[in-house]
């Protein structure tokens, strides 16, 4: 029978349709990025002349009213401590709810979740309110703030079932070995579980980086808007530059794919597996 | 420091109500290597871990040396850390991220010795137990039995003065088991430090043990030398889970001719309903004299354990049981059973005596 053969071939050329098919707009804005409109006003798949530029990738750099390179700066000035500090603070309450039982855990823990269900755009006004009050508006600091308080619940929640499938053994041990519950946190838990916590960084990152509710709400200085605030920015008034967006929108696209990439190693899941020999 | 361990009326229940631990009281010897032997569920390892302090008990207290170390009663309780305590986990629980040398010196990192004495200490023990050339791996480069020696580095380094096992062979193969078992043994010769070994094994309690206790669902069933669990087996379970193979259990009336035949009637308690015959493999023999033999039967199979032949024999009385197996014993052979010991048992499954032939 020909079964083996036939189901790998139907297999192949679903996925890779699928595959195709999923790749095709990425194509498709990179296309536009680099080819001059003229060629591209049938479609990008018309082939006819090819004759790619990057020349709109530095016009969007270097727009003279919405720079995107103030863009993408703003963009880490806020990114970096927007995933440092929720990761910090979701990992020690992470670990408690994990390790340690106390009185409320169960109410908290379920509260926390429920919460997160709550849309941005229910919160936005009074954290509006309570960030103008606090003289936070329009600050990186406000933002920052913002975007780690969003981050605190999900991430406690990512790396508290990370952490409860961590053997209590290697806790234990350093237990015997004298160490306090802050040494085992830092020195033992923390690097193990890196897996898991490069896991929820990579995903913090991508999540404020691409954020534009947040940042239009809270960010109105040109000077201190972020990329995603720039892109639709750099649209003209009268006549769409489809080359400029599309440029732009490669640039403010590729880095968290590059941060996934580069942190990939860390995702390899090998290290728990030689605490504990089966 | 050559410490003894006390256990006094160690009750532990876990909610809602399952017992650990019924009442155990204890006493270690300083230097002493004991072993807690039992099966799965037996409350061998909860055991361990409340004297080491990773369990609390529900009633009872820990006294290690002359220190209580836990009181459930007075609300006692010494950390972990704080009881001189080395521990060899099941899975050796060794730090993944860190290198051997690094695992080694962990406890006296944390007790913030300074720098030389760590590493003098560290490069000592790794000699001794034969893993200096190891200290620059992690541990995923290092093998299964270079582990375990690590992790027991890690426990001695401090010098506590009571070393804790918790079933550390279950994970060597066979081959390794023994040699490991042989070096743990002379490692707590040579520097005498009092030790505590929990294992389901009782081949590796056997071969290192000064005295060993036998538990069952949380009691105690006999505490004592090797030679006594083998020889004078307090109750059928003890009888039955030590030896190898195991021993053969019989449970028959007291009017039973085989009882007769073994010269038991005096013994055997008359008002009981049932009596059980306990008679180990390597205590009988079959042979093709049937004339002397106090039981006869038929053959079925045999096996063969390198050193010694065993067969399975079918009493014409409807039981079976292993034996030695004589010479030109075969299979499907009608034979005599000359059996050199038995231990009886009365109806609750206590020893009432064992008779040498």
């Amino acid at each position: 029978m020909m079964r083996g053969p036939i189901k790998w071939l139907i297999v192949n050329v679903i996925a890779w349709i699928v595959g195709v098919l999923w790749i095709m707009p990425f194509v498709g804005i990179f296309m536009t990025s680099i080819r001059p409109f003229k060629e591209i006003v049938h479609g990008w798949w018309v082939f006819e002349e090819f004759h790619p530029t990057f020349s709109k990738y530095f016009e969007a750099l270097f727009h003279p009213s919405y720079p995107l390179w103030r863009g993408l700066i703003n963009s880490f000035i806020i990114v970096i401590p927007s995933t440092i500090i929720p990761l910090i603070l979701a990992a020690l309450a992470a670990y408690a709810f994990a390790r340690f039982s106390f009185p409320i855990k169960n109410y908290l823990f379920l509260t926390m979740l429920f919460m997160m269900t709550v849309p941005q755009q229910m919160m936005i006004i009074p954290i509006f309110f309570m960030l103008h009050n606090m003289k936070l508006l329009n600050t990186y600091l406000g933002l920052i703030l913002v975007h780690s308080s969003w981050g605190i619940p999900w991430i406690t929640f990512f790396l508290r079932n990370y952490f409860t499938m961590l053997p209590t053994e290697l806790e234990e041990a350093a237990l015997v070995d004298g160490a306090s519950y802050r040494q085992i946190f830092w020195r033992i838990v923390f690097p193990v579980a890196l897996p898991g916590i490069v896991s929820a960084a990579v995903l913090q990152f991508a999540w404020v980086w691409n954020d534009f509710f947040f940042a239009l709400m809270l960010i109105y200085d040109p000077k201190r808007m972020v990329a995603t605030q720039i892109l639709p920015l750099l649209k003209g008034q009268y006549h769409i530059d489809w080359g400029l967006l599309s440029a732009g929108s490669v640039m403010v696209m590729t880095v968290p794919v590059m941060v996934y990439a580069l942190l990939h190693r860390y995702y390899v899941k090998g290290f728990t597996a030689w605490a504990i020999k089966k | 420091m050559l410490v003894s361990v006390v256990l006094e009326n160690i009750r532990k229940i876990f909610p809602p109500n399952v017992v650990a631990l019924d009442n155990i009281s204890l006493e270690i010897g300083s230097s002493e290597f004991f072993v807690t032997l039992g099966p799965s569920g037996s409350g061998k390892t909860t055991l361990l871990r409340i004297i080491a302090g990773l369990e609390r008990p529900t009633k009872g207290r820990v006294i290690i040396g002359d220190k209580v170390v836990v009181d459930a009663e007075k609300r006692i309780f010494v950390e972990p850390g704080e009881r001189n305590i080395g521990m060899v986990f099941q899975n050796w629980a060794l730090y993944p991220h860190m290198s051997v040398y690094d695992n080694i010196a962990f406890p006296l990192r944390i007790k913030k010795l300074p720098k030389q004495e760590i590493d003098r200490r560290v490069k000592e023990v790794a000699e001794a137990l034969g893993i200096r050339e190891l200290l620059n791996r992690k541990p995923s480069q290092i093998s299964g039995g270079q582990q375990q020696r690590v992790a027991v580095a890690r426990a001695l380094v401090k010098q506590p003065d009571v070393l804790l096992l918790d079933e550390p062979f279950s994970n060597l193969d066979a081959r390794i088991r023994v040699t490991a078992r042989e070096f743990v043994r002379e490692i707590q010769k040579t520097l005498g430090i009092t030790t505590i070994l929990v294992t389901h094994d009782q081949a590796d309690a056997f071969a290192v043990g000064d005295r060993i206790m036998v538990l069952r669902d949380g009691e105690i069933q006999q505490v004592g030398t090797a030679r006594q669990l083998y020889d004078e087996p307090v109750n059928l379970f003890v009888a039955n889970f030590i030896g190898n193979p195991p021993m053969n259990i019989i449970k028959l009336i007291p009017a039973h001719p085989v009882i007769k035949a073994l010269n038991l009637e005096d013994i055997v308690p008359k008002d009981d309903s049932l009596v059980y015959l306990g008679i180990r493999p390597d205590e009988a023999i079959a042979t093709v004299e049937i004339d002397n033999a106090h039981i006869v039967g038929k053959t079925r199979i045999i096996e063969y354990v390198g050193a010694r032949k065993y067969v399975k024999v079918e009493v014409e009385h409807g039981f079976s049981i292993k034996v030695l197996a004589g010479e030109n014993v075969t299979e499907n052979q009608k034979v005599g059973v000359l059996v050199r010991k038995v231990h009886v048992f009365n109806s609750k499954g206590a020893r009432i005596e064992s008779i040498v032939y």
